[in-house]
């Protein structure tokens, strides 16, 4: 029984980290899925989001509009990030790890500029909206339901979006196979940009939905959480947003759980030690194929 | 030379002497072997921590301020030689879960988050290497033997630095100008052809992460026994994009190119100007600074000089006397130039057109 | 030789010559699809054997399992009187097993030369408990690889070449190198994935007159090839596959007889 009075609100607040993650996760494996390019910067365009947002609600919008405004500001930055510097590299003949290179030292640069022009020091963002709810015996803020709502009406958009509409089976159709899609009459490049778009703006929300939750943040909470964005993503197959949006519900679940028997600041080793598995176990993840991650010829 | 001078001088030069290690393990593992070592940083680490708590003594000493594991004072140059095999050591697990035929950035991303997870795991459990706040005090190895001023010290210190990267250089040079560095290389370019000719290619790759990664925990002890003091804080993730970018701008594969490359990567753009008087800007901005030029480094050069400063060397081999004669003369050997079947060769293939 | 269906034991028409390679039962499936469903045939020490048919036949699958990249879902491999099951590349090449790949797989940052020295097997210049006390230790051998290797350069014509990149090479080139690769580590046997494929008809017809000096020599080859003239003029024996079973085999002339055969050409 004291067992249960200890887990059961631990599974809510899993259930909240599972919605901020399956935002990233989702929107990480989108990029890739679509792509082929594991975003090293994804967490640093998060931390930039969520400084968007803050500085929105500083200059007087309210939680609404910071929120939207992370949204549109991540959408904007990881579209532009492609177009600019990601894509050119490839065409550039810039092979796998040397992508690696690329998206991580742009994180670095973002990562620092957001560090060089705001300090290094914790900022604060009080989202407000804590009027508490109890249900079957978790406790949540109404800002907290707000993030599991955003987090699963964006989930159930994408879904449908995905499955139902032609752009969704373009990008499903450019993630299998671009040479095949564009032959079939895609415009994978509009495809492309749509998807980065989309994922950008899932980036911009992971962002301030994550600050919004813990509250506290500086230049490098985004490519602190990356990690478990990352594990999530590998458990999921990379490329399978539906897969990541499951492999965040385990993960955010067991993070949380898991926390109330260990140091909390040890959540993010439950995420390693899933990863590991995975890796030793089945590398493509509950959903991926193989071809994903062998070796591959060239 | 002023004093002050001089020890800005012995500090640069023993980080240049570490980071010449650095470079060198990293581009047995990278630019010779395609391993994304993605983890090394974590590897300097384990040399420094191990090379710490072979030399700090008992934890209570000091009042005791620091916890941390073993701790004990093994004489010089027993911690060195510990440290680079504890590295090693640790390779072995690490390499069996990332060294795994994976994608080459599925692989750099699992080495990645193994760092970072790395890191925070020491930074959380207190007893094990005194958390975040790290070890410090670390003694100077002979330091009280020799009774010589602090600045002789540290012109010795650069010497000895000097002699461990003659040592080593020795059994690079001897690995990577063997048939063995060859097949590292085989395995580079083309794993499955080379499988398929007889190379044991996951005892090549694993071969390479060791030996590289005791290079690196050498190289992580050799620093720590100078600066006296590491905390997590030294080894994040991306300080092997530091290294990593150095051999990028160097000459990836080139022994003598990445020396250029930790020359002017670690050391000019990040070192020196550390010393950026800090009136001109504070120092947060010098540091991010200092990443947004690492950055704009690697990605300057691969995009414009991915092979670097100094490409591969192309390997040439001496031809006996009777074949360049030959080869001069254009005849060939006198045994059957034409095979079994009288069949010509095809003089045409020198000068062939791509078909 | 006589046609068989290959499910009857192989006809022992040239006295007690015991097969350099044989197959048997090969089952090979890829998710829901059956790339492989039952090969089996012989291959003789000193011929060369070609493994022709339709495309989707399963030969590359099939070559792919023989020289161990690919594990068969059921069936053997034999060679030189060894089962091969469960052995991995490097351990088939140890044998005297090589394979070559359809796809040019040259070490592209080597040099030909080196591509050539690579490709000797039990080098103990690549053993670091060898080579971390000097060059003396396996100079002597490494010499001797470089008289083969410059030996197979000038007999295939590429000395000049030696110093280039392999990754800078012509295609007709690069398939050269790979099959001057193949003969560094001496084989009993090679695996020829099409080597005439996208080469120019001068060097196609250069490397038919190498592989029948390579079969006069005692290198027993294995080839899949789609150019039936160029079969016809270099095989002993040419196996048929179709829709992942081995249908046939005999010489060209005695196929073309063979109603399956020329059915499976028509449909497949």
């Amino acid at each position: 029984m004291l067992l249960a009075n200890v887990v059961v609100p631990s599974i809510g607040f899993g259930i909240v980290t599972a919605s901020i993650l399956a935002l990233a996760a989702v929107g990480f494996t989108l990029q890739f899925g679509v792509t082929n390019i594991l975003n090293l910067a994804f967490g640093d365009v998060m931390t930039a989001s969520a400084f968007v947002g803050y500085y929105v609600n500083q200059a007087g919008g309210d939680i609404a509009e910071s929120i939207l405004a992370a949204a549109v500001f991540g959408a904007v930055a990881s579209w532009a990030l492609n177009r600019c510097v990601f894509t050119p590299f490839v065409r550039r003949g810039t092979k796998l790890f040397g992508m690696v290179i690329v998206t991580l030292s742009v994180g670095t640069i973002v990562q620092n500029v957001l560090l060089g022009a705001f300090g290094a020091d914790f900022f604060t963002f009080q989202g407000g909206l804590s009027t508490q709810y109890h249900v079957a015996g978790m406790t949540f803020s109404t800002l907290q339901l707000v993030i599991i709502a955003i987090g699963v009406v964006a989930m159930a958009l994408l879904q449908l979006l995905l499955s139902r509409t032609k752009l969704g089976k373009a990008m499903r159709a450019t993630s299998a196979n671009p040479a095949l899609a564009r032959v079939s009459g895609i415009s994978t490049d509009r495809v492309v940009d749509v998807a980065w778009l989309l994922s950008g703006a899932m980036c911009g929300l992971a962002g301030i939905v994550l600050v919004l939750n813990t509250t506290t943040f500086e230049s490098t909470t985004g490519s602190s959480f990356l990690v478990v964005v990352i594990a999530a993503a590998m458990l999921g197959g990379v490329g399978r947003p539906a897969g990541a949006m499951v492999a965040s519900v385990v993960i955010g679940v067991a993070m949380e759980v898991a926390a109330t028997f260990i140091t909390p600041t040890f959540k993010e080793v439950i995420a390693f030690g899933v990863l590991i598995l995975v890796l030793l176990l089945r590398p493509q993840g509950l959903f991926g194929q193989a071809s994903s991650v062998r070796e591959v010829a060239a | 030379m002023s004093h002050a001078f001089q020890f800005y001088a012995t500090t640069l030069l023993v980080y240049l002497g570490v980071d010449v290690l650095s470079v060198w393990s990293l581009n047995l593992q990278y630019g010779m072997t395609g391993i994304y070592n993605f983890a090394w940083i974590l590897f300097q680490s384990i040399g420094a921590y191990t090379a710490a708590v072979l030399t700090l003594g008992p934890s209570t000493a000091n009042t005791g301020f620091q916890h941390f594991i073993l701790g004990t004072s093994i004489p010089f140059p027993l911690p060195l030689l510990i440290a680079g095999a504890v590295a090693g050591v640790f390779s072995i697990p690490i390499g069996f879960v990332a060294l795994r035929r994976l994608r080459a950035d599925y692989e750099a991303t699992v080495m990645l988050v193994i760092s970072v997870v790395a890191t925070l795991i020491v930074s959380n459990v207190q007893g094990m290497f005194n958390g975040t706040a790290g070890l410090s005090l670390i003694p100077e190895p002979l330091y009280t033997f020799l009774h010589v001023s602090t600045l002789s010290y540290s012109w010795l210190y650069v010497l000895f630095t000097a002699v461990v990267c003659g040592i080593v250089y020795i059994f690079v040079h001897r690995v990577t100008s063997s048939p063995l560095g060859r097949a590292m290389r085989a395995v580079r370019d083309n794993e499955a052809a080379a499988e398929s000719l007889g190379k044991h290619v996951t005892s090549v790759r694993m071969f390479a992460f060791i030996f590289g990664n005791v290079i690196a925990g050498m190289s992580g002890a050799l620093l720590v026994q100078f600066i006296g003091a590491w905390s997590p804080g030294a080894w994040f993730f991306v300080e092997t994009l530091i290294i990593l970018t150095a051999i990028i701008v160097g000459g990836t594969g080139n022994n003598g190119g990445v020396i250029l490359g930790a020359l002017l990567v670690p050391i000019v753009f990040n070192e020196a100007t550390r010393y950026i008087p800090t009136s001109f800007a504070p120092a947060a901005i010098v540091d991010s600074v200092q990443w947004c030029v690492i950055g704009g480094l690697a990605l300057a050069f691969l995009w414009f000089r991915p092979q670097g400063i100094l490409p591969e060397r192309r390997r040439r081999f001496p031809v006996p006397p009777e074949y360049a004669a030959m080869a001069a003369a254009g005849r060939y050997p006198p045994h059957d130039e034409r095979g079994a079947t009288g069949t010509p060769p095809v003089a045409v293939l020198a000068s062939e057109t791509e078909s | 030789m006589t046609v068989s269906t290959l499910h009857d034991a192989p006809a022992a028409t040239t006295g007690a010559v015991v097969p350099l390679l044989s197959v048997r039962n090969l089952r090979r499936e890829f998710g829901g699809v059956v790339a492989v469903d039952d090969a089996s045939f012989d291959v003789l020490p000193g011929t060369i054997t070609s493994l022709i048919g339709p495309n989707g036949a399963g030969k590359s699958t099939a070559v792919g399992i023989i020289g161990g990249g690919i594990r068969p879902t059921k069936g053997t491999v034999q060679f030189a009187g060894e089962d091969l099951t469960g052995l991995p590349p490097y351990a088939r090449a140890e044998r005297g097993l090589i394979r070559t790949f359809q796809l040019s797989s040259q070490f592209s940052k080597l040099t030909v030369l080196e591509n050539l020295l690579a490709a000797a097997p039990h080098q103990r210049g690549e053993q670091f408990r060898v080579l971390v006390f000097g060059k003396r230790l396996w100079r002597e051998e490494q010499d001797r690889l470089l008289e083969r290797a410059y030996e197979l350069l000038v007999r295939f014509s590429m000395f000049e070449m030696r110093d280039e990149y392999a990754g800078n090479l012509s295609g007709g080139q690069k398939r050269l190198v790979e099959i001057m690769r193949a003969l560094m580590a001496n084989p009993k046997m090679v695996l020829l994935d099409e080597p005439m494929a996208g080469v120019n008809p001068t060097l196609a017809r250069a490397i038919e007159g190498y592989l029948l000096d390579l079969a006069a020599e005692g290198v027993t080859l294995l080839l899949v090839e789609h150019e039936l003239d160029v079969v016809e003029r270099l095989s002993d024996n040419v196996v048929v596959m179709a829709q992942g079973r081995t249908i046939a085999t005999g010489s060209m002339a005695e196929l073309r007889e063979n109603e399956e055969v020329v059915r499976a050409y028509l449909e497949g």
